[in-house]
């Protein structure tokens, strides 16, 4: 039986389960997603694999394989358990650079977006910058501090990522857990906001 | 996000695990020796293509992928405990796991199961009654009271 969250338990089970909500965390390969999910989540990461659609890009050639494909890939996640009927998780996007992002499956009915940086490798984290941009999720860019060095500041960035002046850009260590934990806070921070407008709107 | 399932007909296919003839990364499968890893880890494994489609095991349904999200909240029902010794394989296992409450994403990790098969495999379950499933409220990521616990739930990380 499939039943909306809202409503009643529909059978006999044992509790009612928590409220699940969900944030991405994106970025190139290797800019420290897993490491920044581990460092809060209550669970070791857990990988499992999906299929992401991916329009063929960069090393893919699309000029060979014309339209979409379906890709199997692996996704890192993990979860923190927020009171005991509600329950945040954190998807970590694929590692694999060389594919377009455009994985609806983890974006939509998110709260918001982690777009981590790796201050040597900027051009990395731009398919997720414009995928959130396109799909109008709050996101907020982290860069990394890789043995505490950046190797741009911060203005340089934001100019290179050319990202709107209201989009968070922000340095944390994916290996403190206050530091990631901080990083998401300003994630909600912004789907806070946008949620008040929208309130206010209507 | 749609809540309808479509009851496709169910075929007799083969039942054999994708991980048992899988791609070279660890033979066993059932171990999860998979689940250990980082994606990052495996970003460049090359996809054989003689890799068994793991969507044998639903007899290649693919339906019910949109209306499953991942972070889907799945129960066994009494009905689902009275029944898992008559399950075979793969949903025995995710009835068997599910005594408290998972996440479709939770249960393709501890079984090494595709994410899109477990999907599959749910929906079945949950339209045999062995399963509850609680879709998630669509609303919860633009709701402020919400997102307020959210907040404070995570400040008190210390």
């Amino acid at each position: 039986m499939v039943s909306a969250q809202s409503a009643e338990v529909g059978g006999p089970t044992r509790r009612r389960p928590p409220l699940p909500v969900k944030l991405v965390i994106a970025g190139g390969f290797g800019v420290g997603k897993t490491t920044t999910v581990g460092s809060i989540s209550e669970i070791s990461p857990l990988t499992t694999e999906a299929d992401m659609t991916s329009a063929a890009a960069g090393i893919d050639d699309a000029s060979k394989v014309p339209g979409k494909r379906t890709t199997t890939v692996a996704m890192d996640f993990g979860c923190i358990t927020i009171d005991e009927s509600l329950k945040l998780y954190l998807f970590g996007t694929p590692g694999q650079d060389r594919f377009g992002f455009m994985w609806d499956d983890l974006a939509i009915g998110a709260i918001g977006a982690l777009v981590i940086v790796d201050s040597r490798r900027l051009d990395d984290c731009y398919p997720a910058v414009d995928y959130f941009e396109r799909l109008g999720l709050p996101f907020v860019v982290a860069v990394n501090r890789f043995d505490g060095a950046v190797a741009h500041d911060l203005p340089s960035i934001r100019w290179a990522l050319a990202v709107d002046d209201a989009v968070p850009l922000m340095t944390f260590d994916a290996r403190d857990k206050l530091s990631v934990r901080d990083a998401l806070l300003v994630v909600l921070d912004r789907a806070l906001a946008k949620a008040r407008a929208a309130q206010t709107e209507r | 996000m749609t809540k309808d399932k479509t009851p496709t007909e169910r075929t007799a296919g083969a039942l054999v695990r994708p991980f048992l003839s899988g791609p070279s990364d660890g033979a066993g499968g059932a171990g999860g020796a998979r689940g250990s890893r980082g994606a990052d880890d495996r970003a460049d494994a090359p996809v054989p293509d003689g890799a068994l489609r793991p969507f044998l095991l639903t007899a290649g349904r693919v339906a019910g992928q949109d209306s499953i999200a991942i972070e889907t909240q799945v129960v066994t029902t009494d009905s689902g405990r009275t029944a898992v010794d008559q399950l075979g394989f793969e949903r025995r296992d995710i009835v068997s796991l599910c005594g408290n409450p998972l996440s479709v994403a939770e249960i393709a990790a501890q079984l090494s199961l595709h994410l899109g098969v477990v999907r599959v495999l749910v929906g079945d379950l949950s339209a045999d009654g062995h399963l509850s499933v609680y879709l998630p409220n669509a609303d919860a990521s633009t709701d402020v009271d919400t997102l307020l616990r959210v907040i404070r739930g995570l400040r008190a990380i210390g």
